[in-house]
């Protein structure tokens, strides 16, 4: 079981998005994906096409209280990050061990960087999503200042939500790129099909398959897989990220 | 997305209009303030001074894939910028004395390929 850690330095980034795209293009890859929820305030059965008042059964709920979509497994732990447990919990309940395709995408929301800080150690990969704005960019040296040196190297980027149209937008993009180098693993552009999707009730890919998010969003879900990967053994051994199988049954 | 652009699209035989034909003239820009301020932050420095975890992910083939530069190589292009973090760091930074209109051609250059 791979943990992947999805968090972000400021609210409103698309953390939730991209992590709830990441877990799709995965497991359109062929792997057994859950995503875990530890948000308040949760808002990832939206990217999932699904209703706003449906509430997530808990990471403990037995399995017939699932909901499944697309096939991805989603759950919530609300007190996750209150919890010192967590992360025996997680190797109680078998996630942190070594398992053929299966991943757990945990989302956790921005003002909650010290349970992240706690995780991304356990995690196979993290990623941060950040935008390219100048309110942003002013959060990192604190942010960096914080984090332990194992955390910055083991920590990948995203620039989620980049309107490439705006100039202080690419400058904002281009210092990010400049900082983090090789850690940048893409970048996600504005996309208006994306709150549409939301508004529809529709997964993005369903609403707008060409949606150029999605395109992005898919590709930086690609470009995690080799931080996945141990050596001598594909991480995914039943689908191709170039050809995705089609994706089961919601 | 409208019908009309989808229609232009189609035409077109594009999936989503691509902004890569927008072009700055990065040369008769000043820096912003905020980011000159952030590169004179020491703290920046620590993401300059970890290597990246292996495996190393693949990058997107959105993103330019140019050879990372070292943090201290921006902070070498301000003549009075903070003392060299390490002596490592300094040997990174090489013989690139610089300032900070060296980095703005260099977004120039990122901008005339339409890179960012």
């Amino acid at each position: 079981m791979a943990v992947i850690v999805c968090h972000g330095l400021k609210g409103g980034a698309g953390i939730t998005f991209v992590a709830a795209h990441l877990a799709m293009t995965l497991s359109e890859a062929g792997a057994e994906v859950t995503v875990l929820s530890v948000a308040q305030r949760d808002t990832l059965p939206l990217h999932f096409g699904l209703q706003p008042a449906l509430t997530l059964p808990s990471l403990f709920a037995p399995a017939e209280d699932a909901v499944l979509a697309s096939g991805i497994n989603l759950r919530s732990h609300t007190r996750a990050t209150d919890d010192a447990d967590f992360v025996p919990t997680l190797h109680d309940l078998g996630y942190l061990e070594a398992g053929p395709d299966r991943v757990m995408v945990i989302d956790v929301p921005a003002s909650e960087f010290a349970f992240a800080r706690r995780i991304i150690p356990h995690s196979s990969a993290n990623l941060c999503v950040l935008n390219a704005a100048p309110d942003t960019l002013a959060l990192l040296p604190q942010v960096l200042g914080d984090a332990s040196a194992e955390t910055i190297a083991r920590t990948t980027f995203a620039i989620n939500a980049l309107d490439e149209t705006r100039r202080l937008s690419r400058h904002s993009a281009a210092f990010i790129r400049e900082l983090v180098g090789p850690r940048l693993i893409g970048r996600i552009r504005l996309d208006e099909a994306v709150p549409e999707a939301i508004a529809m009730l529709q997964p993005l890919a369903r609403y707008a398959p060409s949606s150029a998010a999605l395109a992005d969003v898919r590709a930086i879900g690609a470009a995690m897989v080799p931080a996945l990967e141990t050596p001598g053994r594909p991480w995914v051994a039943r689908g191709d990220l170039a050809a995705p199988s089609s994706s089961r049954a919601a | 997305m409208r019908i009309d652009a989808r229609h232009l699209l189609d035409r077109l035989g594009k999936n989503d209009f691509a902004y890569k034909e927008f072009e700055d003239r990065f040369t008769e820009l000043e820096l912003w303030p905020i980011l000159e301020a952030l590169l004179r932050d020491p703290r920046l420095q620590a993401i300059d001074q970890v290597e990246t975890a292996a495996p190393e992910p693949v990058v997107s083939e959105t993103v330019e894939t140019h050879a990372p530069e070292p943090l201290s190589a921006l902070f070498s292009r301000y003549g009075r910028g903070p003392a060299a973090p390490t002596d490592v760091a300094a040997e990174r930074r090489g013989a690139q004395a610089q300032d900070v209109r060296a980095m703005l051609r260099h977004l120039s250059d990122l901008g005339s390929r339409g890179e960012i």
